[in-house]
């Protein structure tokens, strides 16, 4: 019973990072209107850039958060300018081949910069446990919370009272509507885009830390992830995403206390599978959200 | 280029009888002309991509549906191939079809909750459940022999010939590729290909005409699968052991990067996918891990410049939007700035 609490607890931890790397993947899918294949290398890019930058200024997290979030960003850009900017009007499949592509290269790249090994992450917050009754919570596990916590009150703080923010929830509903009313939609588009992988890219950080290993090949199990979390909240509906990824991280982890570590990857991926047979619509309830 | 490709057709259908009996003539002769077991390596890795690209196109170019997954089908067939071979020592011959019927009832499974939803659900679903095989088979010990992986995969036997080399091996890989592309076509041109078609073009008129699209997409599924089966049951007995290193996500996108760059919605394409991918592979070889960033770069120019592929279909929809890229390009020129976004619902 014991195992099963601190199983529960790790689950919460560890979907609170898929939370935040869904609501990065709804942001995208929503304000550009085209599914992506990146999602996954931008999460280990940010995982790479916290890594070189506590390697080179010491452990400062914050420091770490700013360096992730502005790596993914720069990658965002990357993908943007390539896999989307003129495949607006075209059929989807090609964009979404393009990113197919892009996410290949990245992966590949990676691979050849940073090596093909695992690394092991530096020790950023130090190892202390609180217990609570007979349950256990790392110092780790806390801050990844509040971290995860603060992300998500500050985006839905960008998205509800910011102009930015009011662009890019019109660009969402509407692009011809919005570019009438004088929005720059591609300017909007490529800042939703953005937005969403620096907060993959903090996810990665926050991955890394909480397994204490990174590696270039971490991103496509990821990613996918990242997508089956978003699913289960209706795939642009930012807020029923964190509440998927939440759930993810929970099955996956009473999953692996049932049969072995090794087949973590396999849960995820059936329960999205369930998920499409029984509810494809997600938490969501919303009509016509499909993309 | 497209003038190139005109003309090449032109020819084609001009001398029809000649050339296919002079392909015929030539593809039985190499391993006579060439007996270099190198040189036969090469052509039983085009010929098997060949049939294994063609077989995603069936999915990904003939009925629109997004596919990447092609790996853990191919995984499926070639275990399944290996643990009869060994556990019970079925006949090779007999397992080819078994194999593909096996993995077109898994393609089933697969396909059945993305029916009707639109195409991208499928494709991430394959891409999981392509890394699902892949993990099953390294975890599942008592069957799959897990990382050691199944050895001593017994070689097939015709008439009392032993068919153990890469020279022998070459025509039983000629024999299925000859076989799929017969059957393909024949598919192609019939009803069902039409319906295949038809969703590929326009979903909801193909619906609105009376084509049961559920029904059509879940078969188009269905012979995808079983041919990347059968090939997976094809290759396990030639490389004699496997394990599921063999099966990672990197070779469907190999796959996947074939079929794009030779062409979608063509029976010649894949084939050319493969041919070039193949030999690019032997030529880039010094580079080593450089190939794969190859690849990336070559999908992306190729969906740049060409979305249908070299020789795929130019006058679908693979081909992207024309009327609608004319339309932007001159609301460009006369606007400067106006970019005409639109959403296609």
């Amino acid at each position: 019973m014991e195992y099963l609490f601190n199983q529960i607890i790790n689950g919460l931890c560890q979907g609170s990072i898929y939370a935040l790397m869904a609501v990065g993947y709804s942001v995208v899918v929503g304000v550009v209107g085209m599914v992506t294949f990146t999602h996954g290398e931008v999460i280990m890019i940010g995982a790479f850039a916290a890594f070189y930058i506590f390697q080179a200024f010491g452990n400062n997290l914050l420091l770490g958060l700013i360096a992730s979030f502005s790596a993914s960003w720069l990658i965002g850009m990357f993908v943007y300018k390539v896999c989307y900017e003129r495949f607006f009007n075209a059929p989807r499949h090609i964009s979404l081949i393009c990113t197919i592509g892009v996410s290949m290269l990245i992966k590949n790249l990676a691979q050849i910069i940073f090596g093909p090994n695992q690394k092991p992450m530096l020790n950023v917050i130090e190892n202390k446990f609180f217990a609570l009754g007979t349950i256990q919570i790392s110092l780790v596990q806390v801050i990844i919370i509040i971290t995860v916590v603060v992300l998500a009150i500050l985006l839905s703080l960008f998205i509800n009272k910011t102009r930015w923010g009011i662009s890019l929830r019109a660009v969402s509903q509407d692009k011809s509507a919005s570019y009438l009313m004088g929005i720059n939609v591609k300017r909007t588009a490529m800042i939703g885009n953005c937005v969403g992988c620096g907060f993959g890219g903090v996810a990665g950080m926050l991955l890394a830390i909480y397994y204490q290993t990174l590696s270039a090949t971490m991103g496509s199990s990821l990613g996918m992830k990242a997508f089956s979390s978003s699913v289960l909240g209706g795939l642009t509906d930012i807020r029923c995403s964190a509440l998927g990824g939440l759930c993810i991280g929970i099955i996956e982890n009473l999953g692996i206390t049932i049969t072995s570590a090794s087949f973590r990857d396999v849960f995820a991926f059936g329960f999205l599978i369930l998920i499409l047979i029984i509810k494809p619509e997600g938490f969501a309830s919303k009509k016509g959200v499909r993309p | 280029m497209k003038n190139i490709i005109q003309k090449c057709k032109e020819i084609y259908i001009k001398n029809k009888i000649i050339i296919v009996v002079l392909a015929a003539i030539i593809t039985l002769v190499l391993p006579v002309l060439v007996p270099k077991s190198y040189f036969m390596g090469i052509m039983c890795r085009i010929l098997m991509y060949a049939t294994l690209a063609g077989s995603l196109n069936v999915i990904n170019g003939y009925s629109g549906q997004m596919c990447i997954g092609q790996a853990g089908f191919f995984c499926i067939g070639a275990y399944c191939e290996a643990i009869l071979a060994t556990r019970f020592g079925i006949n090779f011959w007999i397992i080819i079809p078994l194999a593909g019927l096996v993995t077109a009832i898994v393609g089933l499974g697969i396909s059945l909750p993305t029916l009707k939803m639109k195409g991208i659900y499928l494709s991430i679903v394959t891409l999981g459940f392509s890394e699902i095989v892949r993990l099953t088979a390294l975890n599942w010990e008592s069957v799959t022999g897990g990382p050691m992986g199944i050895k001593g995969i017994p070689t097939p036997n015709l008439f009392g010939f032993e068919i153990s080399n890469s020279k022998t091996y070459y025509f039983i890989f000629l024999a299925i590729a000859i076989l799929f592309i017969f059957v393909t076509k024949r598919v192609v041109k019939s009803r069902i290909g039409r319906a295949w078609l038809a969703i590929r073009e326009d979903q909801l008129a193909a619906k609105s005409l009376g084509v049961e699209v559920p029904k059509y997409k879940a078969f188009n599924f269905m012979y995808g699968a079983f041919w990347a089966g059968v090939v997976g049951a094809v290759y396990a007995p030639y490389v004699r052991f496997i394990d599921s290193t063999f099966f990672t996500l990197d070779e469907g996108f190999n796959i996947l990067s074939m079929v794009i760059i030779g062409g979608q919605g063509t029976l010649v394409g894949p084939v050319c996918g493969s041919v070039i991918v193949n030999l690019l592979t032997e030529v880039l070889r010094p580079i080593g891990e450089w190939r794969m960033v190859a690849y990336a770069i070559l999908i992306i120019v190729m969906m740049w410049w060409r979305p249908q592929g070299l020789v795929g279909a130019s006058d679908s929809i693979l081909a992207g939007d024309k009327g609608n890229g004319k339309k932007l390009e001159k609301s460009k020129q006369k606007g400067g700035g106006a970019h005409g976004v639109s959403v296609r619902s």
